[in-house]
């Protein structure tokens, strides 16, 4: 059996892939019941680091906030499409057997990656401070 | 993951169409405070169909270009072939969340919990994620799995006096270059090599190894109309053996590849001649030779020295990984034993060796291991794996039994 990669784009057109990654899984609220297909996960932003001169990311998901960076593969990723042909050579046993092929449909060349433990936003209900009673000059 | 992922991704599948996703505004965050939105593909799932493949920078050239195929039927494991090269392929999972996001403009807004839509932040771009990427698939170099390459021609080797008829059956048995690249697991080139070092040729379209019994008889005839027409054998002309050997009833195809075996073209004032390799044809008639079996070396040389062409000189060094020496006391005996027989994958090989002799000197081991070629693993790294070495002093010789 012999499967062919093929590739539309060429060489220098193939579209580039975004991947955020972060450990551990991500659940929606528990009150939610619903398709999670077109739900918000979370909301990225770049911000400069503080630590390093390469700027940084936060991910805030719900009342999550983690901190990441902008990661070069050593080796990029090919996202391949599996494709089926059907429509087998004439001197197959089964005329209609499937072909498959795969098609490179894009490259993957960074990662956003969140390695560390997400920081919680939740904070402490404001306290009202008592203006301090000055006494009046005579 | 959890249930509620679990159920969703149970749910009818959608079909997705092949864009939506908002890669270039993930890829375009720069510092200073931009953000983006990011959420659930409308199609998100598992999307089985969608794999990763981990590719280095040499190989992608190849992949971009359509130059690769995974070979391998359902009941091996898969390699990838570019032109020259073959490699494993290993799923590598992953525990963590990796969000596939495509490119394209996501084509509907994100939906919060609560059902509403939008962001706290109108003015984000959106990224939708297609599916979670469960890991992906790792290459990693590898020797071509030519062992079962030697065992398919052995089906139906090429004779002299074979009628191929027009029938299907009278095909089993035979491969062409089409049914060895679906069959073997080995790039293109490298398969050319392999059937390049089985003296495979290829005929009516079959690639065929000669049976002995025809290739000696090939050969004898050559070397007898070079005595007849007093061709020297290192200047065999071509177009004269040619006509001379067809008239005999030789097929011309044939002919040239016995020559092609056994010796090799010059070009000599616009004429095309065959010097024939003095190692080559003397090997052969040792084959022979030592077809009878076990034998007594004295024996053998007096036997092979008389069988082989005239002006042609016999040396045992020509013997290297085709025989194997027995001292039987005051005696040396001789026995067939050639490396071109052994398995090609190295525990195989080894086993193999092991079972011909419980103990070996690294001046007989190395002739039966020095082909084999494992990418990343020297011979030193196959010796520590395979075998176990004892030295009972530093002048003793080395000596390898199986581990």
């Amino acid at each position: 059996m012999e499967i062919r990669v093929r590739c539309g784009c060429g060489d220098s057109s193939c579209p580039e892939w975004a991947v955020v990654e972060l450990q551990g899984a991500v659940q929606p609220q528990a009150s939610f019941s619903g398709d999670i297909r077109g739900l918000h996960i979370g909301r990225l932003c770049s911000a400069p680091s503080p630590s390093s001169s390469k700027g940084g990311y936060t991910f805030t998901v719900g009342y999550h906030e983690l901190a990441g960076t902008k990661v070069t593969l050593k080796k990029p990723l090919l996202v391949l499409r599996k494709k089926k042909l059907t429509g087998g050579a004439a001197d197959q046993e089964t005329p209609t057997a499937e072909v498959v092929e795969l098609e490179v449909i894009g490259v993957i060349r960074h990662k956003i990656l969140f390695k560390d433990r997400p920081k919680a936003l939740i904070s402490k209900p404001p306290t009202k401070e008592k203006a301090a009673v000055q006494p009046a000059a005579n | 993951m959890d249930a509620e992922m679990e159920d969703a991704e149970t749910r009818a599948e959608i079909e997705w169409d092949g864009g939506g996703g908002g890669a270039d505004a993930v890829l375009a965050l720069a510092a200073g405070g931009a953000s983006v939105s990011l959420c659930y593909h409308q199609a998100f799932g598992r999307h089985d169909d969608l794999v990763l493949l981990e590719a280095a920078d040499d190989l992608l050239p190849d992949l971009l270009q359509g130059r690769v195929t995974i070979r391998g039927r359902p009941d091996e494991e898969a390699v990838l072939c570019t032109p020259s090269a073959t490699y494993s392929m290993k799923f590598v999972g992953t525990s963590n969340s990796v969000f596939l996001i495509p490119p394209g403009e996501p084509s509907a807004p994100c939906l919060r919990p609560d059902n509403t839509s939008g962001d706290a932040n109108a003015a984000d771009a959106v990224a939708a994620a297609i599916k979670l990427a469960p890991g992906n698939i790792e290459l990693v170099r590898t020797a071509p799995r030519l062992d079962k390459l030697r065992s398919l021609l052995r089906e139906r080797p090429y004779t002299l006096d074979e009628d191929l008829g027009d029938g299907f059956q009278h095909k089993k048995g035979l491969y062409t270059w089409q049914d060895l690249c679906k069959l073997i697991q080995a790039s293109d080139g490298e398969l050319l090599d392999g059937l390049n070092t089985l003296s495979a040729v290829e005929i009516d379209g079959f690639w065929r190894t000669v049976d002995a019994t025809s290739m000696n008889t090939i050969l004898d005839m050559i070397l007898h109309n070079s005595v007849l027409h007093d061709w020297p054998l290192n200047a065999v002309p071509e177009n004269d053996v040619l006509s001379v050997m067809e008239s005999d009833g030789f097929a011309h195809k044939i002919v040239t590849h016995c020559l092609n075996r056994f010796g090799t073209k010059v070009e000599q004032e616009g004429r095309s001649f065959w010097s024939l390799d003095e190692k080559c044809v003397c090997l052969q008639f040792a084959r022979r030779v030592l077809g009878a079996g076990k034998m007594k070396l004295a024996n053998f040389m007096d036997k092979w020295k008389r069988s082989v062409p005239s002006g042609m000189r016999v040396d045992l060094q020509m013997l290297e990984g085709e025989v194997l020496y027995d001292k039987l006391g005051a005696e040396t005996w001789v026995h067939a034993f050639s490396v071109a027989d052994l398995p090609l994958t190295p525990a195989e090989r080894f086993a193999a060796l092991f079972r011909e002799r419980l103990k070996w000197e690294w001046k007989d081991l190395q002739l039966y291991i020095r082909d084999l070629r494992v990418p990343g693993v020297s011979s030193e790294g196959l010796l520590i794996k395979y075998t176990r070495r004892t030295q009972p002093s530093s002048e003793a010789e080395p000596i390898f039994t199986a581990r």
